[in-house]
């Protein structure tokens, strides 16, 4: 019997090896070392420059360098623009695609795509509807007497631009999440609501809106999590500019490494960006607990 | 003995024999790949490099990036132990870097060794020495440019416009020598839909001026520097070896561009090289100052629609006084990665021979897809100058010594090129208030970084050693 279980064991261990390799290799390694470049003077460009150990002085020029806390403002900018109007179009359109009407299935589906877009084909996508001369939105926007606007090339407009893209990618995720959660609602306060007179936005805001409350801080933090990873996008729509206008805190450690080609800076970004996101987290899981508590 | 003198035959028949009968070259089974630009000095060469395989038997095989991110790129193929590539598209201001770090081959002692086939002396010294490093030949011009104003030549020689232009300025139209008639070009001829240019009313509107104003990849440092330089000024202090950018020369460039700014396409702030000489191209608008290699384009009715719709002028850049002042100067090159084999540096130099070589420009030039050259026999040739009229002025700016100057070529070019794009870019796009500022704020970073080093170090990165290849 023993030996039955230690065989079990050795086996469930095997079968999980390849997992924890491959978690080792692209995750666990890469993050040690990106920790070791964190205090050390490593520029991949000029190995001329001494390769030495440096202390935090990394981390000392990350939180003084005025540039970092300028993209940290844009990534909360970008993330309270992004989030507040896909939690508003989310959930109206999740109440709307569970709602038995003819097609829905078919749209339920057409709206899922834009989702299963790559980031960089999205920013494409946007790029040729945005283009000042040739772009589509501009010559719609003729239509209604509206001069051409610089969609991606001035500065009042160029977050915002980044904001839309992102926002027609990303809505349908809260459509998804939203259609489960009110799936999932038992009918009985419902009844018991329209027996008592409600209103539709009575029977929303009072029964709908507290019982999927947890699903929505849950898909929020998701979304919060990917405004601070957001690249792609930007990089393909604006790559930071006009200015610094939509340099975001991604942005920022991709050109300490891979424009000044300073890892250790780079890796120093990094793991604040980390602990910007950590401190993230536990404000979304006190607001979920919260939330949990009252309900 | 007998046997002897038979084994020997019979050795000398197959090496020879079989050698001469089955065509075996003498880079037969090398392959070689190339990490390029996809931008005339390469799109020219790539069609044909089959012809390269059948003459040598070495195998080429570029693969062509766009120029934001290429330098990534070849900084990685660099730090690799292992390489990929064996060839290099190298632009010049990438010299510095590049050749401190010890990632391409020294091509000084091949260029001696191989002078006459190369025709050395009919190449324009200064495109060489725009690709060394410390008196190191680092890379070879595959494409000689200058930095030089291209124009609407049909509208500056139409009557009615030279009549207005001289009614309103007080004197002729025509090429601006100073920066101050160019603005004063550059509004002359900005108009709006419906109004009228060159005798026909316009459907769109037309800008006086097209410039790199994006900040990717630092693109308007690319038309910032020219500028800055031909109002004398220079990017180092020559006593410590820092930034020396935040100059009147300096201050002087970023107004003339900040002026500039009303008679550019409304998307200025997001003009590229390649955005910015395609208005060129299309005609659409007057003037724009920019690399000779994309004026090439402007001859060729299958790469532009300015010759179908009207004619391009070419003229040397502007200057602060309108004096002569050393043109600028640039050139897209091809150099070997040092840690390829022998055998491959061999091969990737015959290449690199045979890919810039004068037979092959001047093919190319003569089937009509020009190439920004660097022969002196090509630029003068009249038959060819009556085709490229921008031959003479290529020709013309950097042919004598002391009539040019090269490029910007410091191994923290990539910091410069970036920390002033973006500075400059906030600077045009209003978010930061003065040119000062902007260019205080550029030098104090750029500054922070070279302070490290010491002055002596600094002060040997700013000398430009003449090449040892003229020794």
């Amino acid at each position: 019997m023993a030996y039955s279980k230690k065989r079990n064991r050795n086996i469930f261990l095997i079968f999980l090896l390849p997992a924890i390799l491959v978690l080792f290799l692209t995750t666990i390694y890469p993050m040690l070392y990106a920790g070791y470049l964190s205090f050390r003077s490593y520029d991949l460009a000029k190995p001329f420059v001494p390769r030495i150990f440096v202390g935090w002085s990394n981390y000392k020029e990350v939180l003084t360098s005025s540039e970092f806390f300028h993209t940290l403002w844009i990534t909360l900018k970008l993330m309270v623009m992004t989030l507040s109007v896909q939690l508003v179009l989310g959930v109206g359109m999740g109440l709307l695609v569970t709602q038995r009407l003819p097609g829905m299935g078919i749209a339920r589906t057409a709206l899922l795509i834009p989702m299963m877009i790559s980031p960089v084909i999205v920013g494409l996508v946007w790029l040729f509807l945005y283009f000042p001369e040739l772009g589509y939105l501009n010559y719609f926007l003729s239509f209604l007497g509206i001069n051409p606007i610089a969609w991606i090339t001035s500065t009042e407009w160029a977050l915002w631009a980044i904001a839309i893209a992102d926002i027609w990618q990303w809505t349908p995720f809260i459509m998804m999440g939203t259609a489960a959660a009110l799936t999932n609602l038992s009918p009985e306060p419902y009844e018991a609501a329209q027996i008592d007179g409600n209103s539709t936005w009575d029977i929303f805001t009072r029964v709908t809106l507290p019982q999927i409350k947890p699903v929505l801080i849950s898909l929020m933090f998701l979304r919060a999590i990917d405004a601070f990873r957001i690249y792609d996008i930007i990089f393909v729509l604006t790559k930071g500019g006009p200015g610094d206008a939509t340099e975001v805190l991604s942005m920022f450690i991709y050109r300490q490494s891979f424009t000044f080609w300073r890892m250790g800076t780079g890796a120093a970004a990094s793991f604040v960006s980390l602990v910007v996101i950590i401190l993230l987290i536990m404000l979304f899981f006190k607001s979920l607990n919260h939330s949990r508590r009252i309900s | 003995m007998k046997n002897l003198f038979l084994t020997a035959w019979i050795c000398a028949t197959l090496s020879f024999g079989f050698g001469g009968s089955s065509g075996a070259a003498e880079f037969d089974g090398i392959e070689l790949k190339m990490l390029a630009i996809g931008d005339t000095s390469v799109t020219r060469l790539a069609p044909i490099v089959d012809e390269f395989e059948e003459l040598t038997g070495a195998k080429v095989q570029i693969d062509m990036f766009p120029y934001p991110g290429l330098i990534d790129k070849i900084v990685i193929e660099a730090s690799a132990n292992s390489p990929s590539y064996q060839l290099m598209w190298v632009d010049s201001p990438w010299v510095g870097v590049l050749g401190e770090s010890g990632a391409l081959e020294d091509l000084t002692d091949l260029v001696k060794r191989d002078a006459e086939e190369i025709n050395l002396n009919d190449i324009l010294p200064i495109q060489l020495q725009e690709n060394t490093w410390q008196g190191r030949l680092l890379a070879f011009p595959a494409s000689g440019m200058i930095w030089h104003q291209n124009y609407r030549k049909d509208l500056f020689e139409n009557a009615d416009e030279q009549a207005a232009f001289e009614q309103k300025y007080g004197y002729p139209l025509a090429p601006a020598k100073t920066w101050e008639e160019f603005i004063d070009i550059a509004e002359f001829f900005t108009r709006t839909a419906g109004e009228t240019l060159g005798g026909e009313i316009l459907e769109k509107d037309f800008y006086g001026n097209a410039q790199a104003y994006s900040r990717v990849a630092g693109a308007i440092t690319h038309d910032f520097f020219p500028i800055f330089r031909s109002f004398g000024g220079d990017y180092w202090d020559a006593d410590t070896g820092l930034c020396g950018i935040n100059s009147d020369a300096g201050l002087a460039a970023a107004d003339v561009m900040k002026r500039l700014v009303p008679f550019n396409p409304p998307d200025y702030l997001g003009l590229m090289w390649d955005i910015r000489t395609g208005y060129m191209e299309r005609g659409e608008v007057a003037q724009s100052g920019y690399w000779s290699v994309r004026t090439v384009r402007l001859t060729n009715p299958n790469e532009a629609v300015l010759p179908t719709i009207g004619e391009a002028g070419y003229a040397p850049s502007p200057t602060g006084d309108g004096g002569p002042i050393e043109t600028m100067t640039g050139a897209l090159s091809f150099g070997i990665n040092s840690k390829a084999t022998d055998a491959e540096k061999e091969a990737a130099w015959a290449f690199i021979k045979w890919g810039t070589s004068r037979d092959i420009m001047r093919r190319f030039a003569e089937e009509g897809n020009g190439v920004s050259m660097f022969h002196r026999s090509i630029l003068s040739d009249p038959k060819l100058q009556e085709r490229y009229p921008y031959y003479k002025v290529l020709l013309e700016t950097q042919d004598e010594p002391g009539d040019a100057k090269r490029r910007i070529f410091h191994p923290f070019y990539a910091d410069v090129e970036e920390i002033f794009g973006v500075e400059l870019n906030k600077y045009m796009a209003g978010e930061t208030e003065t040119a000062a500022e902007a260019l205080t704020n550029a030098c104090t970073k750029i500054d922070t970084r070279l302070r490290v080093f010491p002055e002596e170090l600094r002060l040997r990165w700013i000398n430009d050693v003449p090449a040892s290849i003229f020794e």
